[in-house]
């Protein structure tokens, strides 16, 4: 049972991030969520099994759950759209401070 | 079938609107008539049956799993109203062919056609929810009709849907509840079941919300506003909708449902009550109109409450009296409305303040109104007169004892001299006095009448006339009609209407009406315009504003709460409520004993190793105050988890962190060469706090790991994908079979992700402008100027491996040369082994990406990777091909992205294949877009530039605008307050460089 005190540490570290001002530090925070996710993902495929999923080679008798495993690589790249779209976001006005936003030129009308 | 032609030949007038306009414009209105008249010609049969006491039906399946029917069954009560629809429509409709302004007016004849046949499915709905359904059409029809008239109509119409279709819920409740109860949803199976005997709660709760349904509809009071408010429509939606039709089917369904409801106390005494309210206030607003149309308007809220009260009675003869009202007052109101119309087109002014003597100028007109007045005044001989003496005896005969019978009897006997009061006010006021004929310009002809308007203007009005010496021929129609209003195991009713019932208390009533009226009339110059005036300071439109801004506050603030652009306050409510559910709910599990025992062999060595990495390089990564170090931090968490991954047995996923983590690494490191050294500031309320709810977090996160997984065997569904998998799909690799044909649509779903993202990039830069957004160092707070270091003299070697980037990238070029073709090759063979091997789409999409990344780190000047639009038209063409492959799985298999299989040459191919290239070009396209945007220095070109160029091709320099933000009308004086480029279609212009 050590999976489950990494997710742990590796959410800890994603909250603290994602609590900070800096977009930067957001975006990191949100990669450590990415990867807490992903390994709760894969643990619940049970990880007493992790032979590798192909049945013909390896042989389907230790093999691990392909379909949590089919979620992850999709989440996984999903975490990378993301994170690009919200560093082109941390990148305007050379500013990533989310408390005060740089001056992009809008006129709000509330 | 009789229904059926009907209602078919009612719809297809909606249709036929539109070729009708066009060529006839608003003209249109005759042929359309005489389809009305068709459709009621059709109707006779059916009429015929209903008369000699049968009730013909039409069915057929609507959706035959819910047991739904489009149903129709024609009544008495269906019948009246159905020729009150139509008929009073064709009139109308002819009249407008006059009113109208030259032109098509096809959203008019469209609207007036779309309601008509709506409220015939309302009449002869004998199902539920088509009854339903035609309610709400109704409701809606009118809104669009007041909406139409431009902007007086905006504000009224919405208060209009509003009110309407609060009355709509009202009633999709009550329908929702009768066919849970009664287990049909056809009505007359449903109004006939004994559920409204043996249940009175139930059946007071269900009577409340028809009551709300049809008050709304048919403006009774508090609900009476939205009535006066829709004279903003034009004169003839208001002769047909505000007079005849929609505010008479809320007394339709009154009607429909009084066989269950009739004698239920809670209907009875609302109906009554509020009925005579209405008709009391309503008739007093009337008096204190000069707005002709405003008073028709108060004074159908008032002869609305006057039925509604009939009908409460409940009793066969009240009925009886209610549905004779409702034809007498479907003729002379709508006449009078249209009658207002003719009068407005005569002197172009409604206010009888400013009216010119009009009964010698427009004799006719004026004796027309003289006698559609006397009808609703209810003066002998008209109609109005005996549907108003059958009123008052219904109110004597009511069941309810003396004292409220009594009451009940005055208080329509007041109201009646409202009634009378108003009336002669229209036809003194508006005709005959002339109040404004002082002020009225000698030179200012009145407008003449075309001979439609005023023909048809007077046709409902005058046939009241003859009908009341010969009101014997109504007595069947009624009778009919009645019974339909009655429990269908009741006495056959046979009513004998006449004009002449010898002298009772009724006519004398009448007659001191009509007395107290004749005094009022004799003191009219100093009684009229003394009651001009409100008598509230606030109309019902305001209190619809209080309301409505209330809620609009009360929504504000509530957002305000969750309204900032530091996330803080999201997420930080969102970890403590998973905290909080998490460390409760295993928390209860423990205590009961109820985990399931922990599956042996979970862990492994690599475990522990990687754990210890891992939670080194997450303190780093807090304590980080440069942000370099944290990227380093960063990329070894990746790594690690890369490790791990690969440690539970799944290639293609460590493959696929691996490149990404890769990716993710180069473009922070592109975007962090534009932001400070280190991270600012932390959050507000401290370190402190942030680290305490990180670490309750992490706890709940983790407790939840260990709790919820790894107690039990492999999964079924894991069994068959690793045996049936490979036998369907002919591919070892089980996780890409599930990403590219068992679960082919959720990877879709992914891929157009991808292509949002990218898109959102283009977007979200494109509305910033370069000043702003690449701010020059001048204006850059954050700015650090270059370190000053003592070179050697210019030309020198030192000073140019330094100064010039040129030389520090030629290796990185020279290895370039000999990594990208080796790369496209690994790229291709793990695209082409997916299928049975590690790889696929995205990991053969994601090493094709390392090229793009490693020949843009390659580059000696910032330069945008390949033809600008390029990344844009990978992503289209990617989500392209995944849909091509998904239509083409639709015809060969009827199923959307499922995969068909061929041989090429003896090689087994799937057309999974031709999607996993789709995910590889959308892969592709993000990366490449990204490189290009956040790469951008700002040097030659800068990030806007380079957005502007993905959309619009090569430019010289970024675009001076801001997509969404009034530079339309600041800059280049396109009028328009709230003026876009999106919006008025023009194109940005150019700046920057030109």
């Amino acid at each position: 049972m050590i999976l489950p005190i990494t997710v742990g540490v590796l959410t800890a570290g994603a909250i603290y991030l994602m609590l900070q001002r800096g977009m930067v530090r957001i975006i990191f925070g949100l990669s450590l969520l990415a990867h807490a996710a992903n390994l709760v993902i894969l643990s619940a495929g049970v990880t007493a099994w992790r032979g590798e999923p192909f049945p013909d080679a390896a042989g389907a008798a230790d093999a691990g759950d392909p379909l949590p495993q089919a979620f992850v690589l999709t989440a996984i790249v999903i975490a990378l759209a993301v994170t690009v779209l919200m560093l082109a976001m941390a990148v305007i006005g050379h500013n990533d401070d989310t408390k005060r936003m740089p001056e992009t030129g809008e006129t709000h009308r509330r | 079938m009789s229904l059926l032609w009907t209602l078919v030949i009612s719809a297809v007038t909606v249709l036929a609107t539109f070729p009708l306009t066009r060529f006839l414009g608003r003209h249109a209105g005759w042929p359309i008539a005489a389809l009305y008249l068709a459709a009621a010609a059709a109707y006779w049969p059916a009429a015929t049956q209903v008369m000699a006491g049968d009730t013909p039906t039409w069915s057929m399946p609507w959706v035959p799993t819910l047991g739904l029917e489009l149903s129709l069954r024609a009544d008495g009560l269906g019948t009246v109203f159905t020729f009150i629809a139509l008929v009073i429509g064709a009139i109308v409709l002819a009249y407008s062919t006059a009113y109208l302004k030259p032109g098509r007016n096809l959203t008019f004849y469209f609207y007036m056609a779309m309601f008509t046949v709506s409220m015939v499915g309302l009449v002869l709905a004998d199902d539920l929810i088509l009854l339903f359904l035609c309610w709400e059409l109704t409701s809606l029809a009118s809104f669009f009709l007041i909406a139409r008239s431009g902007y007086a109509g905006e504000a009224a119409s919405m208060r209009t849907l509003l009110i309407t279709f609060l009355g709509g819920l009202g009633l999709l409740a009550a329908v929702t509840a009768i066919i849970v109860r009664t287990g049909t949803t056809t009505l007359s199976e449903a109004l006939a079941h004994e559920v409204w005997d043996t249940s009175p709660g139930f059946t007071a709760a269900v009577a409340l919300l028809v009551i709300l349904a049809a008050f709304t509809k048919s403006a009774q009071f508090p609900f009476h506003v939205w009535l006066p408010d829709a004279m903003a429509a034009a004169t003839p939606v208001s002769a047909y909708l505000h007079a005849a039709a929609v505010v008479k089917a809320g007394i339709f369904l009154l009607m429909r449902f009084s066989p269950a409801f009739h004698d239920v106390p809670v209907w009875n005494v609302l109906l009554i009550t509020t009925g005579l309210v209405t008709c009391g206030i309503g008739g007093w607003f009337a008096l204190q109109k000069t707005d002709l149309k405003k008073l028709m308007a108060y004074s159908t809220v008032s002869q609305l409450g006057l039925i509604v009260a009939t009908i409460g009675v409940g009793t066969e003869y009240a009925l009886a009296a209610a549905i004779l009202h409702v034809i007498a007052h479907a003729l002379f109101k709508s006449g009078l409305f249209m009658m207002v119309g003719v009068v407005d087109h005569a002197t172009g002014t409604r206010d009888v303040r400013r009216m010119p003597v009009l009964s010698s100028a427009m004799p006719v007109a004026f004796w027309v109104t003289v006698l559609g007045c006397a009808s609703m005044a209810g003066v002998p001989p008209m109609l109005g007169f005996v549907s108003k003496e059958s009123i008052l005896t219904s109110m004597l005969d009511s069941p309810f004892g003396a004292v409220a019978s009594w009451a009940a009897f005055l208080g329509v006997a007041l109201t009646a001299v409202l009634t009378f009061a108003y009336c002669a006010k229209i036809v003194f006021n508006g005709f005959y006095d002339g109040r404004g004929q002082a002020k009225w310009p000698e030179d200012r002809p009145l407008h003449t009448t075309p001979w439609a308007l005023g023909t048809f203007a007077a046709i409902p009005i005058v046939v009241g006339l003859p009908l009341a010496f010969v009101v014997g021929i109504l007595d069947t129609p009624v009778g009919r009609a009645t019974a339909a209003m009655l429990p269908a195991g009741a006495e056959e009713p046979h009513p004998h209407l006449a004009l002449w019932h010898g002298v009772n208390l009724e006519l004398i009533t009448s007659l001191a009406i009509i007395g107290v009226g004749v005094l009022v009339i004799l003191r009219r110059r100093f009684f009229f315009p003394a009651r001009e005036h409100d008598t509230f300071s606030f109309d019902g439109a305001d209190v619809i504003r209080v309301i409505n801004d209330t809620a609009a506050d009360i929504g504000k603030s509530l957002g305000a709460l969750a309204r900032a652009d530091n996330p803080t306050r999201h997420v930080a409510v969102q970890f403590v409520a998973l905290a909080a559910l998490v460390l409760g709910g295993v928390g209860v599990l423990v205590a009961r004993d109820e985990l399931l025992p922990v599956q042996e062999g979970l862990a492994s060595p690599v475990d522990a190793v990687v754990l210890v990495i891992i939670a080194g390089a997450v303190v780093v990564l807090g304590r980080a105050s440069s942000r370099l170090a944290a990227v380093v931090a960063l990329s070894t968490i990746g790594a690690a988890v890369t490790v791990q991954i690969f440690a539970l047995g799944a290639p293609d996923v460590g493959m696929t962190q691996l490149l990404v983590e890769a990716l993710t690494v180069l473009m922070i490191m592109l975007v962090l060469q534009r932001l400070p050294q280190t991270f600012g500031r932390g959050p507000r309320w401290g370190n402190q706090a942030a680290l305490a709810l990180a670490l309750v977090g992490g706890l709940s996160a983790g407790v939840a790991t260990w709790a919820l997984t790894g107690r039990r065997d492999r999964s079924e569904i894991a069994i068959w994908y690793l045996t049936e998998g490979p036998v369907e799909t002919s591919g070892d690799n089980v996780v890409n079979t599930i990403l590219v044909e068992f679960r082919a649509l959720d990877t879709f779903g992914e891929l157009t992700v991808l292509g949002m993202a990218a898109a959102a990039m283009v977007a979200i830069l494109s509305t910033v402008r370069d000043r702003y957004l690449d701010p020059p160092p001048e204006a850059d707070r954050n700015y650090v100027a270059p370190p000053e270091v003592p070179l050697q003299a210019e030309g020198s070697t030192a000073h140019r491996a330094i100064a010039e980037a040129w030389g520090n990238a030629v290796p990185m070029q020279i290895m370039v040369r000999a990594t990208a073709p080796l790369l496209a090759i690994i790229s291709a063979i793990l695209f082409l082994r997916g299928h049975n091997s590690p790889g696929g789409g995205f990991i053969a999409a994601l090493v094709g990406s390392s090229i793009v990344a490693l020949v843009y780190l390659a580059t000696s000047r910032d330069r945008s990777i390949g033809p600008p639009r390029l990344p844009l038209r990978l992503v289209a063409l990617g989500v392209l091909i995944a849909i091509g492959t998904g239509i083409w799985g639709m015809l060969g298999h009827a199923s959307f992205l499922e995969p068909l299989y061929g041989y090429i040459f003896d090689i087994h191919v799937a057309t999974s294949m031709v999607f996993d290239l789709g995910v590889y070009l959308a892969v592709l396209g993000l990366v490449m877009e990204a490189f290009n945007l956040l790469g951008a220095t700002g040097g030659r070109e800068g990030t806007r530039e380079r957005a502007d160029e993905s959309v619009e091709g090569e430019i010289s320099g970024p675009m001076d605008t801001s997509r969404g933000e009034r530079y339309a009308e600041t800059r280049l004086g396109i009028p328009g307050r709230r003026s876009t480029y999106l919006q008025q279609d023009l194109p940005p212009r150019r700046g920057g460089g030109q």
